[in-house]
């Protein structure tokens, strides 16, 4: 904190959007926080990017918590369903990966190089149906998800 | 006569490629490799999606077609508005854009050495599969350089966001210039930057020359048939023929050296055709004037190969001191050129590192970097423009055409991984039906199929996000009626 003036606050959570705005269904992330992007304070600081491996890692450094959004094809529910997966639940259901850095790999990977990562790391997913196709929105099932999609985001950054 | 009994293994998807790919193995009753198909899916419904919009949309809307060279995409598209405008960009404006596209091909080209392609060499293509990644590399070459290759990433991706607004989704180039430029006061930091960029480049050559060269093993992979094909290179190069990431002609070369062509991106349609094959999604390009003769390669074939290795058999030497000294080593190890071997990708790929920095520093030591002569407004009536890259992974075309209001009619785009489509199909199959006898299909061996196109650097249509961001790696064995014998999962 500097002295002799008003306290100068750094973002200590960040809320990082996954996908890619412009195929459909992928760009449900971004859509969800741009609408919590409005509702919180600057302590929060919002990212999009369609970038994964190392780059999550660089994204992910300093911050004390963290929210993911993203879409997730599980084929295991119906599209818009909204799912929350803690930091837990993908050591659990992923494990070391031969060939990719995911995210596991990179909390490992930060783990070993002593890097500060974010202590309350949540993902909150909408099913999506199609994220492979050019088009500019969402179907209007995962679309109809983004109001509870960012309530749970809220809830999650202690919002 | 019966069928003979065929199987079919599948490695499918790629794994640690940016996209989906898929490869088929197909066995006869004797375990030997018959064919091999390298399958990748192809970017859908861009075209369509693009017609209809303002062609300056195509910078910004180009870059988010991939994640991984976002802006490989927005520098080609920007230039083919430089041309569809006929306008040229001003002198900084070329300068603070090369810059940028040497910061970009610096940090690619560090992801790959260290996340990619690296973990066949540095961790060892035998290696169990849980420690052939990158985590395996900082256990092998230590976390004081895991941090390194971070914070290096971490400080030129910051320069590419300080001018381009984002890596992700840059929005720097206008025609005829660019939207932002360096003050005189920024350029110090910056060119500090590039020169600690250019300190961990020649460090990544001595890590490349440790681990693989000084290893017999990893020689003899390099240079052996497995991994060797005879076909045509192509790549950008400046007037004396060296290499350049941002500008140029298109230099061709045939398979003994020779200079088959020579010519500026607007001509293209005149030099490169498409084959469409029953098997596969992605259009196989070639040399039209030598002509389609099937994956056969050679003289007689028309196909070629874009990327690192490519880019240096086009060459008549680099541009930079440093990277020049590189140069002529690998030359003297691997040559003479072209340079055959698909592996020595990943050696030319650490040479194009230390030009990228060494150019950066160039850039950032000349006077007008710091101009805010920034752009030239374009006047002129829109109508045909076509752009050309030296993306991470091989030559990227751009090509727009408009009506007089500058609203898209047409939209083509040639992606580094297309002009490669057929050397990494030949690639594969050459892996396979060199390393897999017997029906013997082990994890090691089959990687080692992977090494064959993970050399490429291949990048699949676009960087779709999936969670949990991780590909199974799914290896069948099938007999012909489709009945699974075996079924690998790792």
């Amino acid at each position: 904190m500097s002295e002799g003036g008003p306290p100068v606050l750094a973002p200590t959570k960040l809320l990082l959007a996954l996908g890619n705005d412009l195929l459909g269904d992928d760009g449900i992330g971004p859509l969800i926080a741009r609408v919590v992007a409005a509702q919180v304070g600057p302590e929060v600081e919002v990212v999009e990017s369609g970038e994964a491996g190392l780059a999550l890692l660089e994204l992910l450094i300093g911050y004390e918590g963290a929210v993911i959004v993203d879409a997730i094809q599980t084929a295991e529910h119906p599209v818009g369903t909204v799912l929350v997966f803690g930091r837990d639940d993908f050591r659990r259901v992923v494990g070391p990966s031969a060939h990719y850095a995911g995210l596991p790999e990179v909390f490992d990977l930060a783990e070993r190089l002593n890097l500060s990562m974010p202590r309350d790391l949540w993902v909150v997913a909408v099913e999506v149906a199609n994220p492979f196709d050019f088009a500019e929105t969402p179907c209007a099932e995962v679309r109809a998800a983004i109001p509870a999609a960012a309530a749970r985001v809220r809830e999650l950054l202690g919002e | 006569m019966d069928e003979p009994t065929k199987k079919r293994i599948t490695i499918d998807p790629i794994t640690r490629l940016e996209g989906h790919g898929k490869v088929d193995i197909f066995l006869d009753d004797k375990g030997e490799v018959e064919r091999a198909y390298f399958q990748i899916p192809e970017l859908r419904g861009f075209e369509v999606f693009s017609l209809g919009r303002p062609a300056e949309d195509m910078p910004q809307i180009t870059s988010r077609i991939c994640g991984v060279c976002p802006t490989a995409h927005h520098m080609a598209a920007t230039k083919a508005l430089d041309h569809l405008y006929h306008v040229e960009p001003t002198r900084p404006a070329r300068l603070i854009r090369e810059l940028v596209y040497n910061a970009f091909m610096l940090e690619d080209h560090a992801l790959h050495v260290y996340v990619l392609g690296g973990p066949d060499f540095i961790v060892g293509p035998e290696a169990p599969p849980e420690m052939r990644n990158v985590i395996g590399v900082i256990g092998k070459v230590g976390a004081e350089i895991g941090l390194r290759v971070i914070s290096t990433r971490r400080r030129v991706r910051e320069l590419i966001s300080h001018l381009g607004g984002k890596v992700i989704h840059p929005v720097l180039g206008l025609p005829g210039g660019v939207a932002k430029g360096l003050k005189k006061d920024e350029v110090a930091g910056f060119r500090q930057l590039a020169v600690d960029g250019l300190d961990f480049a020649r460090f990544t050559l001595q890590v490349f020359k440790d681990i693989v060269l000084a290893n017999p093993e990893y020689v003899a992979l390099i240079t052996s048939d497995a991994y060797t094909h005879k076909t045509y290179y192509m790549g950008l190069v400046d007037d004396e023929n060296r290499p350049n990431f941002y500008d140029g002609h298109i230099r061709v070369v045939d398979p003994n050296g020779k200079e088959f062509a020579r010519f500026r991106e607007e001509d293209y349609t005149d030099h490169i055709a498409e084959q469409v094959e029953p098997w596969s999604y992605v259009k196989f390009c070639y040399l039209k004037k030598v002509g389609w003769k099937g994956f056969k390669g050679g003289i007689d074939d028309g196909v070629y190969s874009v990327a690192p290795l490519a880019r240096l058999n086009v060459a008549s030497r680099m541009a930079t001191p440093i990277a020049q000294e590189a140069f002529e080593e690998y030359e003297a190890t691997l040559g003479p050129r072209p340079v055959h071997h698909t592996l020595a990708n990943h050696w030319a790929r650490v040479i194009e590192m230390i030009y990228a920095a060494e150019r950066m520093v160039e850039i950032l030591d000349d006077p007008d970097v710091a101009s805010d002569d920034l752009r030239n407004i374009p006047t002129a009536t829109p109508d045909r423009g076509v752009g050309v890259v030296e993306a991470p992974r091989g030559t990227l075309f751009h090509h727009f055409e408009t009506n007089p209001n500058g609203i898209l009619t047409k939209v083509n785009l040639i992606v580094a991984t297309q002009n490669n489509s057929a050397r990494m199909a030949m690639s594969v199959e050459a892996a396979a039906k060199a390393l897999i006898h017997g029906g013997i299909v082990s994890d090691g061996i089959l990687n080692k199929v992977e090494m064959a196109f993970r050399a490429y650097d291949p990048c699949h249509a676009c960087a779709t996000h999936s969670l949990p961001g991780q590909m199974p790696l799914i290896v069948r064995v099938l007999e012909r009626n489709g009945e699974i014998k075996q079924e690998f999962r790792r």
